[in-house]
């Protein structure tokens, strides 16, 4: 053995120099690196860069190891078969070291990436996984190549794999690279208040990597394919607006006419029925024409003085009737006693005994009001002004007067909540100054909408 | 709200199922209501012809007709009301009740328990006393009474609820004609359109005043050229409808502008046609039970004409959806308005058309019944579902 060493101590000892000359200068270069990538890690601050240096410093020498035993085994006196054999070894190793470190780096890079762009967990797994599988796939095909294994039928099967996978998930890939970019752009967030092309409107409460959920109006939620929302108009109105305490549950109301059986057929019956008849029939007589006529500018006048003007042929009582300002009493109470109050001061000028002709008597009724629940519900001023657009007039009938009188609030339902639940007592006591007996129900929606959206901007 | 009347059932009941304005209602409504969910059923009662004689007198008395009531017709009336109420099967939870004819079987109210509701379709403003207190023994026992106008209504111990009565806007008689529809039916009538066209479609009946329309047809006429149609029908029940015919006809002379049709049962084309063709309806009636055929016109979005009387002023406010009058001159006046004031005129119409779409088509008619089936249930006013 000794003798054998002594003999070829120089077929020894070259290789081994080689390979210690290679680890030295690997060890040199690795430290000259270092400082050049720390003055660039300084210089350009980027958060990656600490995730590169921790990644690369180990597998760094582990290729000068490599290198030097290539080196050392090309300078040996082995055979060239051995030589041939021990350089694909390298080669294979040199392969599997640099794949590790791609996958190692690639899944560190969208472990930190992903998250900034809104990814869920399921879709930085599934990123993960596709570049975990496309190294691997690579690495082995170079091994492959480097054993001499012809790899040809390999990549034929690989493309017909991924085609056939392609086909399968032609519909998802859009919404998937939609979803990339979404993030990526950052144009739609969770959170933001969007209108879509289609009509409907709401908060972005998720953008998954296929599907973005809207969360609509009546609480229930849209959910739109990613490439639908880049590829249509959608309007971003940003991030939400303060939230009430408590949300406005939209009602509707409709309602059906109850007769008295109770008539007049002159002044006199008129004030002594209108004295004994329940507030709901002043309600209806001073009321309903509002729902009845809505369309109508101007509107006509309440029951009574139509009825006066009409029937009874007292214009200068009619128009007394007609110019009692609705909106101007508390409670039902206070407007009869000032309607009952005209009419018998008309009287005692002796002015009108009349009787109307058979069949103009006034009939007293009132209105069964039936109050319904709608599927919309408000949390903020925005939403609050969008189901405005979309009650029905009897739901804006309902909240406007009908509370304030009927239900005896003292105020509207709209002004209570934006001043209670908002705290917005300004946009609330604006509303409640607003006198609805005015306008038309839709003038008042109009009205209603563009003072909120005032307030919004 | 269909969805809160679930598992119950609505059982109508009336004399007959083909004729009559009723029968025509319930053709609509039942349906309608099926198609809501609600599970809605017709049943007729039986009786003989005499039955339905007396029934007859009993609405024109009620109409405020003279007409002489027997004490047996009085018994014939409870002998069948009896005979009905022990073969007549009542199987609804509510129990609605349409006319005079079969009122009586509320008597089983007691022993069944329901709610029962009594659907006056007759205008009972000013009723035969006898009658009326005859058949209020029996209404005074339902749940409530519905009926078509406040001046029907009574006071009386039950709730009382106004329903209006409805026109079906896609049916003949009032969907959208083609022009070449129009133009053949004014065709076929031999009816030029070189001036304006002014048109009363009603029975040839005295309470539709025709002889009142010519008069005032024949006023507007010294000043402004027009034409006018007095469309109807005579009625094989009313033995008055020739003798009406021939005066108006013989009213009417040989004038060439005015044109008195005897338009034939189900024309309802020919009448949409003529309505549609024309510049001014007019309905002087002197009694209505509710005047529909203002609702058709209005429908159309022409300005109409119409007299305060039965349900008019519900359909027509006055200066609003179109102008009310109270006898020949004032109509001539409101006709004479009319035709020199397109602008006027159109602006009616149009308040007509929207008033009519939202409270006297048939989806209101059934939105009605059903808050009335509601209402049942919640004697309060405010009922909150």
């Amino acid at each position: 053995m000794i003798q054998w060493l002594t003999d070829n101590w120089l077929k020894i000892a070259i290789p081994v120099l080689a390979f210690l000359a290679c680890f030295v200068v690997g060890l040199w270069v690795r430290r000259v690196v270092d400082k050049a990538f720390e003055r660039w890690r300084a210089r350009t601050k980027w958060e990656g860069s600490q995730l590169i240096a921790k990644a690369t410093r180990r597998p760094f020498l582990h290729w000068f190891l490599l290198l030097g035993a290539f080196i050392a085994i090309q300078v040996s006196a082995l055979p060239p078969e051995s030589k041939s054999i021990g350089a694909k070894v390298i080669g294979s190793l040199f392969v599997l070291s640099l794949g590790w470190l791609v996958i190692i780096l690639s899944e560190q890079l969208l472990k930190l990436y992903l998250p900034k762009v809104k990814a869920t967990q399921p879709t930085i797994t599934l990123a993960v996984n596709v570049i975990r599988v496309i190294i691997v796939v690579v690495g082995v095909l170079m091994v492959l190549q480097i054993w001499g294994v012809p790899t040809s039928p390999i990549l034929i099967l690989i493309v017909v794999v991924l085609l056939a996978a392609a086909l399968a998930l032609r519909d998802a890939a859009p919404n998937l690279f939609a979803g990339f970019q979404l993030g990526a752009t950052q144009q739609i967030k969770v959170g933001d208040y969007v209108k879509l092309e289609t009509g409907e409107e709401g908060y972005v409460a998720d953008i998954s990597w296929n599907n973005t959920h809207i969360r609509v109006l009546d609480e229930s939620t849209i959910i739109v394919p990613n490439s639908r929302l880049l590829q249509r108009t959608v309007i971003n109105y940003g991030h939400p607006l303060k939230n009430a305490k408590e949300p406005f549950h939209f009602h509707s109301r409709t309602h059906l006419t109850e007769l008295t059986g109770l008539k007049a057929k002159n002044l006199r019956e008129l004030a002594d029925v209108l004295k004994k008849v329940p507030d709901t029939v002043i309600y209806h007589h001073t009321h309903h024409f509002l729902e009845q006529h809505h369309y109508l500018t101007p509107e006509p006048s309440n029951d009574f003085a139509v009825w006066v003007t009409d029937a009874l042929g007292d214009e200068a009582l009619g128009e007394g009737l007609t110019s009692v300002d609705t909106f101007a009493f508390p409670n039902l109470e206070a407007l009869r006693e000032r309607l009952v109050g005209i009419v018998e001061e008309h009287l005692s000028k002796g002015s009108n005994f009349r009787e109307v002709m058979p069949g103009r008597e006034f009939h007293f009724a009132k209105s069964v009001s039936v109050i319904l629940p709608t599927p919309y519900v408000a949390h903020d001023l925005r939403e609050f002004a969008e189901a405005l657009r979309k009650i029905s007039l009897g739901s804006l009938y309902f909240h406007i007067f009908e509370s304030r009188l009927r239900l005896s609030r003292g105020l509207n339902d709209f002004s209570i909540w934006i001043k209670d639940s908002l705290g917005e007592t300004e946009l609330g006591e604006e509303i409640a100054r607003l006198d609805p007996y005015t306008y038309t129900l839709e003038g008042l929606r109009s009205t209603l909408i563009q003072l909120i959206e005032k307030r919004i901007k | 709200m269909a969805a809160r009347l679930s598992g119950k059932v609505i059982q109508n009941i009336n004399s007959t199922f083909v004729g009559g304005g009723v029968a025509e209602i319930l053709s609509r409504m039942v349906p309608l209501l099926g198609q809501l969910g609600v599970d809605a059923r017709w049943n007729v009662i039986k009786g003989s012809d005499e039955f339905f004689q007396v029934t007859k007198k009993f609405h024109n008395a009620l109409h405020g007709r003279q007409e002489r009531i027997s004490a047996k017709d009085f018994e014939l009336f409870l002998e069948t009301t009896q005979k009905n109420i022990e073969e007549f099967e009542l199987y609804g939870d509510i129990i609605f009740v349409h006319d005079p004819q079969p009122a009586g079987l509320v008597v089983r109210k007691k022993e069944l328990g329901k709610k029962w509701v009594w659907r006056c379709h007759i205008d009972v403003s000013h009723p035969n006393e006898e009658v009326w207190n005859f058949l209020q023994s029996f209404v005074i026992q339902y749940d409530a009474a519905v009926f078509s106008a406040p001046g029907f209504s009574h006071e009386l111990p039950i709730r009382q609820f106004l329903i209006s009565p409805s026109i079906d806007p896609l049916s003949d008689k009032n969907k959208e004609l083609p022009q070449e529809t129009i133009d053949a039916v004014l065709g076929k009538y031999g009816i030029p359109r070189d001036k304006p066209i002014i048109t009363q479609v009603s029975r040839f009946d005295y309470l539709k005043d025709p002889v009142g329309v010519i008069q005032a047809f024949e006023m507007v006429r010294k000043s402004i050229d027009c034409r006018l149609i007095f469309a109807g029908g005579t009625a094989t029940d009313d033995p008055e409808s020739d003798k009406v015919l021939a005066e108006v006809r013989e009213k009417a002379g040989n004038n060439p502008d005015i044109h008195i049709l005897l338009i034939p049962p189900g024309s309802d084309i020919e009448i949409n046609a003529l309505q549609s063709a024309s510049t001014i309806i007019v309905q002087k009636s002197l009694g209505e039970g509710f005047g529909l055929t203002v609702s058709e016109a209005l429908w159309k979005a022409k300005p109409v004409v119409a007299s305060a009387v039965g349900g008019i002023p519900l359909q027509v406010k006055n200066k609003f959806t179109g102008l009310l009058s109270h006898g020949v001159p004032g109509t001539a006046y409101a006709l004479r308005q009319l035709l020199n004031n397109p602008e006027y005129a159109g602006w009616l119409g149009e308040n007509g058309r929207e008033h009519i779409r939202y409270n006297f088509l048939i989806t209101r008619h059934l939105r009605d019944y059903l808050l009335l089936f509601l209402s049942l249930d919640h004697p309060g006013d405010v009922i909150r579902l």
